[in-house]
Formats: C-alpha cells, sequence, structure tokens
C-alpha cells in the first residue's frame, strides 16, 4: 500500500489484464492518474473501455494485476465497489422511487446513517433527513435543477436525469468519479450544456490547486465522441486492441492496452472551442487508436511523464 | 382510434351503461322464465331476490344471521390464508432474487407448486391439515406463495445491475440495497400480484368451504343450491364480487398512496 499523500495519485492500474473465457480483452494496463485530473478514455467499440471502468468500479475485477484508488487517503485495492469511486451511466440509473432531491440526498443517507438508526431513532432520523435534503437541494442547484427537486426521474428529460446522476455522484465526494458514455443518450445542445457544467467543476480544481488545496474532483469519462473527451478532458487516452503485439512476440492479439496518452488543451466553461482546431488531435487518434491498419508500438504516442 | 384515450365522462357513462344493460338482461331472461314456470326459483324475479335477501339477513331459527356468521368465517380464513400467504410469498421472493443460493434451492419447488391446481389438492390438504382452520389457511397461503413468490423474484431479476452497484458507491451495505433499492422497487409490483391473487384465493377457499366447510360462504351456496334457493345464491355470489372488488380498489388506492412513482413511464 502506498501514501496517497506523497505521490498525490487518486488511481494506479498496475498491470491489468481481463478476459472473459477465450476472450481478451484488456492487456498489460498501466495507468496512473493524478488527483484533479480530468482523463477522456476513449477507443474503438469492443475495445474494453467499459471493462476497465468497470474494473476501477470494483465490481468486475480484473483477471490479472491489480487497480489501486484513493481510499481513506491511502491507495487500495479497488475490488470491490465502494463510496470512494463514484460513478455515472448512460442510462442514468436513478432510482424510479425517488424524487431528484431524495435520489442526491441518498447517498449521504446510507453513508453516514444505520438501518438501526433510521428504525428506531426517529426524531434522530428526521433531523438528519432534512439536513441531507438542504445539502442536496444545494447539489441540484449546482447542477442547474433548483427547480426540478420534485420530480421522479420519470418526469424528468434525459439531460436532467444525467445532472441528477452527476449531482447524485458529486455529494458523495468521491476521491475519483467514473462517467460511461453519460452524454451519449442525449441531444447536442443538452450534450454542450453537460460539458459545460463538467467544465466548471474543472474550474473548482484549478482554483484548489492554486490555493496549495487538493483539488476535490479526479474524473474518468468514457465517450465516443473525439470533441467532447477533447474539450472536457485534460488528458486524453486511447485504448485499443491495433498495436503491434507481433513485434512483443505475441502470436494471437492479447487484448487492448494504452496506446495513446497525451494532454488535451484545456478550456473554460464559458469559452466555445473552436472545433475544428481540433483537427490534429483527431487525426492523430484516428490514426493511432482507432486505424486497426496502423499497428504501432504501444508505447509510442504514450506521453508517461504525464503520470509524474 | 386504437389506443386513443376517451374523455373521463365518457368512460363512465359507458360502465354505468354495461351494469344497467346487464340487470335489464336479467330481468328479461328471469320474466321470460317466469313466462315458461311462474314457481322457477333458478333465475329468481326480483322480488324473489328480496326475499332471498330477506332469508339471509334477518335471523333464523336459531336466531343467528347468515349472512354475518358466514361472512366472519369466510372473512377470518382469507384474512388469515391471505396474510400468512402474502408474507411467506414476499420473504422467498426476496430470498431467491437476492441471494443466488436460495435461488438455486428453491426455484425447483417453488416452479412445481405453481402448476399444482390447488382445487384438485384439496384432498391432500386434508389429509395434512384436517379439516379445521389450518386446511383453510394452508390451502389459501400455499395457493398463492408460489405466484406471488416468482412476481417478486422476476422483479428483482427486471431492477438494471447499475442501480444496484451505484448504491454501492453511496456507501450502502448489502442488507440497505435489499431494503433500500430492492423492496421499494419490487413493492408495487407486488401489490399488483396480490391483487391477481385475490380471485384465486377466494376461489380455494370457497371450493374448500362448499366441500367441507358447516359454516362460510362457499357452504351456504352449496346448500342453497341444493335446495334451488338460487334467490340466495345470486346475492351471495354479488356479494363475493364486491368483496373482491373492494379489496382490489383498497389495494390500488395503497398502491398510490405508497409507490406514487408507479406511473405509466416508471413502470
Amino acid at each position: 500500500m502506498t501514501d496517497a499523500e506523497q505521490n498525490g495519485f487518486g488511481l494506479q492500474c498496475q498491470e491489468v489484464s481481463h478476459w472473459f473465457g477465450e476472450t481478451k480483452v484488456l492487456y498489460d494496463l498501466n495507468l496512473k492518474v493524478d488527483a484533479g485530473q480530468f482523463v477522456s478514455l476513449i477507443g474503438p467499440s469492443g475495445c474494453g473501455k467499459s471493462t476497465l471502468l468497470r474494473a476501477i468500479l470494483g465490481t468486475h475485477p480484473p483477471n490479472e494485476g491489480q487497480i489501486l484508488t484513493l481510499q481513506n487517503g491511502r491507495l487500495a485495492k479497488a475490488d470491490h465497489p465502494g463510496r470512494d469511486r463514484g460513478i455515472v451511466y448512460q442510462k442514468y440509473s436513478l432510482y424510479p422511487f425517488l424524487t431528484a432531491l431524495d435520489n442526491v440526498a441518498l447517498g449521504l443517507k446510507l453513508d453516514q446513517t444505520t438501518t438501526m438508526f433510521r428504525w428506531f431513532n426517529w426524531t434522530g432520523w428526521a433531523r438528519k433527513r432534512k439536513e441531507f435534503r438542504d445539502r442536496a437541494a444545494v447539489f441540484l442547484e449546482k447542477v442547474g435543477l433548483g427547480q426540478a427537486m420534485h420530480l421522479y426521474p420519470s418526469q424528468m428529460s434525459g439531460g436532467m436525469q444525467q445532472r441528477v446522476a452527476i449531482a447524485q455522484a458529486l455529494i458523495m465526494e468521491p476521491e475519483i468519479i467514473l462517467l460511461d458514455e453519460p452524454f451519449g443518450a442525449l441531444d447536442e445542445a443538452t450534450r454542450e450544456e453537460l460539458q459545460e457544467m463538467l467544465l466548471q467543476l474543472y474550474e473548482e480544481n484549478l482554483a484548489s490547486k492554486s490555493n496549495g488545496a487538493k483539488p476535490p474532483y479526479t474524473l474518468i469519462i468514457v465517450t465516443h465522441e473525439l470533441n467532447e473527451a477533447i474539450r472536457v478532458g485534460d488528458r486524453l487516452i486511447g485504448l485499443s486492441q491495433y498495436w503491434d503485439w507481433k513485434a512483443a512476440g505475441h502470436k494471437t492479439g492479447p487484448g487492448a492496452t494504452i496506446v495513446y496518452d497525451k494532454p488535451a488543451p484545456v478550456f473554460r466553461p464559458d469559452e466555445r472551442p473552436d472545433y475544428e482546431s481540433f483537427d490534429d488531435i483527431r487525426k492523430e487518434i484516428r490514426k493511432y487508436v482507432y486505424n486497426p491498419e496502423v499497428m504501432q508500438p504501444r508505447d509510442e504516442h504514450v506521453c508517461l511523464k504525464l503520470t509524474k | 382510434m386504437i389506443g386513443r384515450p376517451i374523455s373521463r365522462t365518457k368512460a363512465v357513462l359507458l360502465s354505468v351503461l354495461s351494469v344497467i344493460l346487464l340487470l335489464v338482461g336479467y330481468t328479461w331472461v328471469s320474466h321470460e322464465q317466469h313466462k315458461i314456470n311462474p314457481d322457477d326459483t333458478t333465475i329468481p324475479s326480483w322480488g324473489q331476490l328480496a326475499e332471498g335477501v330477506k332469508k339471509f339477513t334477518q335471523p333464523d331459527r336459531k336466531g343467528e344471521r347468515w349472512l354475518v356468521e358466514d361472512s366472519l368465517a369466510t372473512g377470518e380464513r382469507l384474512a388469515i390464508g391471505l396474510a400468512l400467504g402474502l408474507v411467506l410469498g414476499f420473504f422467498i421472493g426476496m430470498l431467491m432474487g437476492c441471494l443466488a443460493p436460495v435461488e438455486a434451492f428453491l426455484q425447483p419447488p417453488i416452479s412445481l407448486l405453481a402448476k399444482v391446481p390447488q382445487t384438485a389438492a384439496l384432498a391432500v390438504y386434508f389429509v395434512f391439515f384436517g379439516t379445521g382452520m389450518e386446511m383453510y389457511v394452508a390451502m389459501i397461503s400455499f395457493g398463492i406463495i408460489p405466484a406471488l413468490a416468482v412476481t417478486v423474484y422476476l422483479a428483482i431479476k427486471d431492477i438494471p445491475a447499475e442501480m444496484l452497484d451505484k448504491a454501492y458507491t453511496l456507501g450502502a451495505s448489502a442488507f440497505e440495497v435489499a431494503i433500500e433499492v430492492v423492496l421499494k422497487q419490487v413493492l408495487p409490483k407486488f401489490i399488483d400480484a396480490v391483487r391477481l391473487s385475490i380471485g384465486p384465493a377466494i376461489v380455494f377457499l370457497i371450493a374448500a368451504e362448499m366441500v367441507v366447510g358447516d359454516v362460510g360462504f362457499g357452504y351456504r351456496i352449496r346448500l342453497q343450491f341444493k335446495l334451488t334457493n338460487m334467490n340466495v345464491v345470486y346475492p351471495y355470489l354479488v356479494l363475493l364480487a364486491g368483496f373482491g372488488f373492494l379489496l382490489d380498489y383498497g389495494l390500488r388506492v395503497l398502491q398510490a398512496k405508497v409507490c406514487p412513482w408507479y406511473q405509466n413511464g416508471a413502470k
């Protein structure tokens, strides 16, 4: 176990490999993410992005290697889901029986009170519940849903539900937030609004860093949309099965690994990016991450100095 | 036209019309029957029906009112049988849905029991539980447990894994996931299943009462049918239907109250 205070990492993947029967998915994946980084994880369909996310979440630990996340201030093995890692899914996964307010407050309820307390200490629970709801209301205001607190998920649009899901993750103040294609089901305008919302969180990180404090949000976002990946992330990681595994001595493809790891331009929330200026990055990513014809050594476009 | 909703007024008018048509139809059939045989009691006239109602609401020679004693007996059997069946059905379904070993252990017997027609198994209940209260309670509860357990089990299997995983990231223990996420999500579907179970539960009870009862709705219907006192049988059937309807309505109100989120979009 490593003392997180000494290295500042929020996540470490060490020689992670994963397979399902004969199907090899991830191979010897090594990754370090600093606390406060916004990492965009991109790659072709079926390359194992979601598998990696589930491994980090702890629901599907890797077959080989280990994943360490910050837990109570120290890096520890992430072999089961825990409150130190938040997750936002593409299909929102809100609890349909709770209003937006109670969906967001649920984490505080589960994390800070026990079932026995809620069942047998009614006055104490009533006081706590009010406190949790007040805090949840602040987070809903933060994601722009101050007017929709008492709506059930079935009464909200996809964009609103995703905002609630993000607030639900944020309120727990996890060490790392995982977003699995969070805006994939949303229209263009809503996507942009939510991207701006994430950039606002990034600004809070920058403000904390400038004050010498630990940045509050570390985020890994899986997306198919390259513009989104470049705009939201400060680091682009390409996961791909298309790398020169023959030269590395393999007879068959051993699975996907990180073939691209470079910094991304940083934008302010109110800054409208010129997407044409992303052209060079997009071309490079398409060539080295998505193109099965281009089989380069796996570390040729991996900029390890970024990870300390 | 298909699937297009109608106004509330039209819906109420059509409902009232259907009841009126039923009553008019019965009046006509009874009238025709009495033209053939003025003393007929198989399709009693409204006057004969009023006499029948008087018979079971007034004290008999022993000073007992049939309706009161039958309602108490049938009501008690149904209430205990339903309560036991609901609790066990829900509990077994929750265990099967949440714990894989329990699922593997209980699925075969539950699936088999669900296929056994309870009325055909009457003799088995007599052998194991005699002919007293235990037999009625066992018949009702064993009759509804498989369907309820399977409904709860399937409803749990329907919950996306992401919702359960997310609960753990929010700090829930396995017990809290079961209580705070699974149970609350399954509850409205369980109430739906209870509504569907009321009919079969009443059928099981009435069938048992017809065979071995000495008091109760089933016993009275069988006895009065043998005497061709259909002016008692028909009102008893109407009372049974009314009771079932009220119970169903109560459950719908309960569902709307306890699970307000369970509307079209959220199902």
